[in-house]
């Protein structure tokens, strides 16, 4: 049976797609985006560690599809009132796509909701075996400009750009969601691309997630330095304006993923 | 007629150009709390003059001579009389109940830490010099110390079980309003003058229509006191105009059954006042007055009354209920620390067709909550499968207030409760809330459902001493002799239960109550002699989330790893985890799950004990036939009776507080978030604390922001109702909270904070952030 490595299973998560969900973490990460605040989930799909108060802890834990199911299932009946469910996050999803499409299958069949967030940044065979099961996608948009993306978080933005119209092609439900990192995802220019991107797909609601120092302590744990320590949180102005930029293109844009 | 008694009032309705609400508000609390001697000087120098009644008699003419004597007054800007004091706010004492606490309290009571009240030089040298020496050894008090069967007390002394009301009125009762709206206080004369021809002997007629009487003669007492008022210069036009029409209202309702919505709440609030004078006893709780009162505010809307009259004279009803606040001992203060008065109402819920009852007057009484944001009336919604959106939304949306008001109660676990106790169909359809989160039939109860609390925990503690040298023994063994102890116990309770049920039957019986309780009337019986339709004594049974944590622990740790003998354990506890058992503390708040986390195998430990002691409580009836019903919540005795219990096997060191509510999780155990909390309570059979439960949730406000915050919190709470809980509080994070949080992280583990995606608690972010959070918290609420 396909084994997945899961990092953390959070139950009660409200913020991420329709009603009550409970998100499981799958390890690894072909990313190295500078704000992460899963730095524990970068790199390969393999265990490690971290020291928290001075002990070490085990990150990563092999669990098979049966067993992951058993755990989101505790929470069945909040599904059921709220039309919530399953999302798989990460790290990357798709650096697991085998276990996350069979996982998602299981899900799905109990009439449960299904749902990704993903970065899209890997080969299109991937997404196309989870997208059968999925019925809402939560698609990071981050930097646009392909060399940029390349030397800041390491992504391929062609990869990306065919994942999320294949995305869109499928009948699942894609959600565009942008992190507002100021200095790398806020410029401008780069608001304007994304923006022009998925006007042309004719996209009609997005969700921004305003840049948060919650990872930062993660950082402390794996002895990792964290560039944005300093970085300040953006003010309400800063992100009511570029609310604003995207709903003056008709797109309805959701903060922090609660209307 | 209806016409002209419309057009007549107009002016008088609309006259008051700025809602006076505040000013109300603001009135009540400008003075610091003082206690009263009113009440009592007047029941002694009554009780004076009947020496040799029946004691019912001499009560009916105490409460009588009260509401002859005591002094009235009209407050600023209200537009319904009736104060249980001159100056608000005022602790009353009762000394025909328990003369002595306050002579131990006396001097400290004006700064002890908790509901502090100053009690003047001159008032405490009337007190010593008068009432202590009339009422010693002629007590309720007196009589309950020498009755007190040894066994009974023992278990008081092994601070396993502690009596309530042994010091003041039984209460916890909700009189049928229904049925004296309806009828007026002159058909209540009338029927009990009957009676009492045909039956010349019964003392219950005569005392219930002395009372009866004495309130239409208060009532008119109001009304020579608003038209004096009225003749005062001082007053506005409008107001002169407004007390005039109050003058005429008393003298209505002197006799008259209410007319209007206005009238109904008067006739409401007097009711409310007479039983207080009557009894000075805690939580004469108001029911279901969206229903009750439904009739009355339809006629009013009809015959055109303004919106805005009903919202302010509603408002004024909503003030008054902190008018009333309940003097308690040090000890009794701690337990139900901070004047739950129990002026409480339940909103909604199924009708006698089981359909939703919600009504327009339900939305307004919690929109009203919104703009007076008081500690009472504390509200509650019943909540049901069929409960409308429209109204679960606006539950959620007064929730996020953050005042933790309304509280949840779910139809779909109480009402088959209650039917499993023999209550009827409609009976049981129509339960409201007493007290803090005790439910009962209203009008048809006599239910003591505060009569004693029960201690788990210590029973757990006393029973692993008694253990503590045999290392042979098996976890099996260890619970059946735990469960042993409970039924020892369960019996001295019920014991304890019924000396003081009998102490008030000889001491305190309240006739002026009874006639509003039914079947009472029609057995010629005050409630303390069984006269009501329903008979219930609660037992509240407490440290349920401990207990199973340390079984959990123990059967782990001692049985099934073999990591410490048995007898190593109590070793530990004993030395309250010092020394070389430090190490041993951390492992096991660390290192063994607890209740509160969705894990079948230690939630089950909770739910085989406490149906093991609610099923063992219902086999003993009390002395006036009826069962005794099992609850689960601590208002917050969790502190007090934590003190009473030494280190146990869940890491808690002595004396540390017990898990808060009833049915919540100890605090900080519980790690994954608020739906596995509710598995978790799931799990213990609601249906069994018929008496009540209660269940704290801690909320973030950001999670309920926004619309679609309010929905998924109003799926969250269709998932409760599916799940068969009883009840549920909500306390939506304060600032407050999270500097609590940031000072002693190891009590909030399972706080989670605003996260899109991440993994992050509260307790796992760095001060910095937690910090920003605080200040964002801020704005939030």
């Amino acid at each position: 049976m396909t084994r997945g490595l899961v990092f953390n299973i959070q139950r009660y998560s409200i913020h991420d797609g329709t009603g009550i969900r409970t998100i499981v973490f799958l390890k690894g990460c072909p990313l190295k985006c500078p704000w992460c605040s899963n730095p524990e989930s970068q790199g390969p799909v393999r265990p490690s560690v971290w020291m928290k108060d001075g002990a070490e802890e085990p990150l990563g834990k092999w669990m098979s599809v049966d067993e992951v199911l058993h755990e989101v299932e505790k929470d069945e009946i909040f599904y059921r009132t709220s039309n919530g469910g399953v999302t798989l996050s990460g790290g990357e999803v798709l650096m697991q796509a085998d276990f996350a499409a069979e996982l998602l299958k299981e899900v799905k069949a109990l009439g449960i909701s299904t749902a990704i967030e993903t970065t899209g940044a890997l080969p299109l065979k991937q997404i196309r075996k989870v997208l059968p099961y999925t019925d809402q996608v939560l698609f990071d948009l981050k930097i646009m400009d392909p060399d940029k993306a390349r030397q800041i978080i390491g992504e391929k933005i062609s990869t990306i750009k065919q994942n999320f119209e294949e995305a869109l092609n499928s009948p699942a439900h894609v959600i565009p969601r942008i992190p507002l990192i100021p200095g790398y995802t806020t410029p401008p220019e780069n608001l304007r691309q994304i923006r022009d991107y998925v006007t042309g797909l004719g996209i009609k609601e997005i969700h921004i997630l305003p840049f948060h120092q919650y990872g930062s302590g993660k950082y402390e744990y794996l002895k990792r330095s964290y560039r944005l320590k300093d970085t300040p949180l953006l003010k309400q102005e800063e992100v009511n304006t570029v609310k604003a930029f995207f709903e003056s293109a008709q797109i309805k844009t959701v903060v922090s993923g609660l209307e | 007629m209806a016409e002209m008694y419309a057009v007549s009032n107009n002016n008088f309705m609309n006259i008051r150009k700025k809602s006076l609400l505040d000013d109300m508000k603001t009135f009540l609390f400008q003075n610091e709390r003082r206690i009263s001697l009113e009440r009592a000087i007047l029941f002694t120098k009554s009780h004076k003059q009947t020496e040799g009644e029946p004691q019912i008699i001499r009560r009916a003419k105490a409460t009588a001579y009260i509401l002859d004597h005591v002094k009235i007054s009209i407050r600023p800007g209200e537009l319904l009389v009736g104060n249980r004091t001159v100056r608000p706010r005022s602790g009353i004492l009762s000394p025909e109940m328990d003369p002595y606490w306050i002579m131990k309290e006396m001097d400290t009571i004006h700064d002890r830490p908790q509901d502090a009240f100053y009690f003047t030089e001159a008032d405490k040298r009337v007190y010593r010099e008068q009432l202590l020496p009339y009422w010693s050894g002629r007590s309720m008090k007196d009589f309950i110390n020498g009755k007190i069967p040894k066994n009974a007390q023992k278990a008081v002394d092994d601070l396993v079980i502690k009596l309530n009301q042994t010091d003041k009125g039984q209460g916890h009762i909700i009189m049928d309003f229904q049925a004296i709206l309806n009828h007026g206080v002159g058909y209540y004369i009338d029927l009990l003058s009957r009676k009492s021809a045909a039956q010349p002997e019964n003392n219950f007629f005569i005392s219930a229509k002395v009372i009866f009487e004495a309130m239409a003669r208060h009532f008119l007492r109001y009304r020579k006191e608003a038209l004096q008022k009225a003749k005062s210069t001082e007053i506005t036009e409008a107001r002169k105009v407004e007390l005039l029409e109050m003058a005429d209202m008393c003298k209505r309702l002197s006799s008259q059954k209410p007319q209007s919505f206005y009238e109904a709440l008067q006739l409401l609030w007097m009711t409310s006042i007479v039983g207080q004078y009557e009894s000075n006893a805690s939580s004469l709780s108001l029911g279901r007055m969206d229903q009750y009162l439904y009739p009355f505010y339809k006629k009013s809307v009809e015959e055109g009354v303004p919106g805005a009259f009903i919202r302010e004279v509603l408002g004024d009803f909503y003030v008054k209920t902190n008018d009333v606040v309940l003097l308690r001992s040090r000890e009794s203060a701690k337990c139900f620390a901070g004047f739950p008065t129990g002026y409480t109402v339940a909103l909604g819920g199924l009708d006698q067709y089981g359909q939703s009852s919600v009504n327009e007057l339900s939305y307004l009484m919690l929109d009203l909550y919104h703009s007076i944001r008081l500690p009472q009336p504390n509200l509650s919604v019943r909540i049901n499968e069929l409960i409308p959106r429209r109204f679960l939304n606006k539950t959620c949306e007064t929730i996020r207030l953050g005042t933790g008001i309304p509280q949840i109660f779910n139809d779909e676990v109480i009402i088959p409760g209650f039917l499993s106790k023999g209550v009827s169909l409609d009976d049981a359809r129509d339960y409201a809330v007493v007290g803090c989160v005790e439910t009962t039939i209203p009008g048809k109860t006599y239910g003591l459902h505060d009569i004693a609390l029960f201690n788990f925990l210590r029973i757990m503690e006393i029973s692993l001493y008694e253990l503590r040298d045999r290392d042979d023994l098996t976890f099996d063994q260890l619970v059946a002799y735990l469960l042993k102890r409970i039924d020892g116990y369960v019996k001295d309770v019920t014991i304890g239960s019924d000396i003081v049920d009998l102490a008030h039957r000889e001491f305190a019986p309240i006739p002026f109550l009874s006639a509003l309780v039914e079947d009472c009337i029609d057995n010629g019986k005050d409630i303390t002699e069984g006269g009501a339709r329903y008979n219930f004594s609660g037992v509240q049974g407490i440290g349920e989330a401990n207990l199973a944590d340390s079984l959990f622990v123990i059967k782990k740790l001692v049985f099934e790893q073999h990591e410490m003998k048995f007898s190593e354990l109590v070793d530990a506890l004993e030395a309250d985890f010092e020394g070389k058992y430090k190490n041993l503390q951390n492992h096991v708040i660390h290192d063994f799950d607890k209740y509160g986390n969705d894990n079948p195998e230690i939630d089950m430990i909770a739910a085989k004990i406490f149906r093991h002691y609610a099923l063992e409580l219902g086999k003993y009836r009390n002395i006036r036939g009826g069962e005794f019903n099992a609850g689960a919540y601590t208002v917050s005795a969790h502190i007090p009776l934590g003190e009473d219990v030494g280190a146990t096997p869940d890491g808690r060191k002595a004396h540390d507080q017990l898990a808060d509510g009833g049915l919540s999780p100890m605090v900080g155990r519980d790690r994954l978030g608020p739906t596995a909390v509710l598995k978790s309570v799931s799990k213990i059979d609601n249906v069994l604390c018929v008496n009540g439960s209660l269940l704290n949730l801690k909320f973030q406000p950001s999670t309920l922001q926004g619309s679609s915050g309010i929905h998924k919190f109003a799926d969250f709470l269709m998932a409760f109702t599916k799940l068969k809980i009883r009840h549920v509080q909500f306390n939506v994070q304060s600032r407050d909270t999270l500097f609590d949080a940031q000072k002693h992280p190891e009590n909030y583990a399972g706080l989670i904070v605003r996260v899109a995606g991440y993994s992050a608690f509260f307790v796992d972010l760095n001060k910095k952030i937690q910090d920003d959070i605080i200040a964002r918290c801020e704005h939030v609420l």
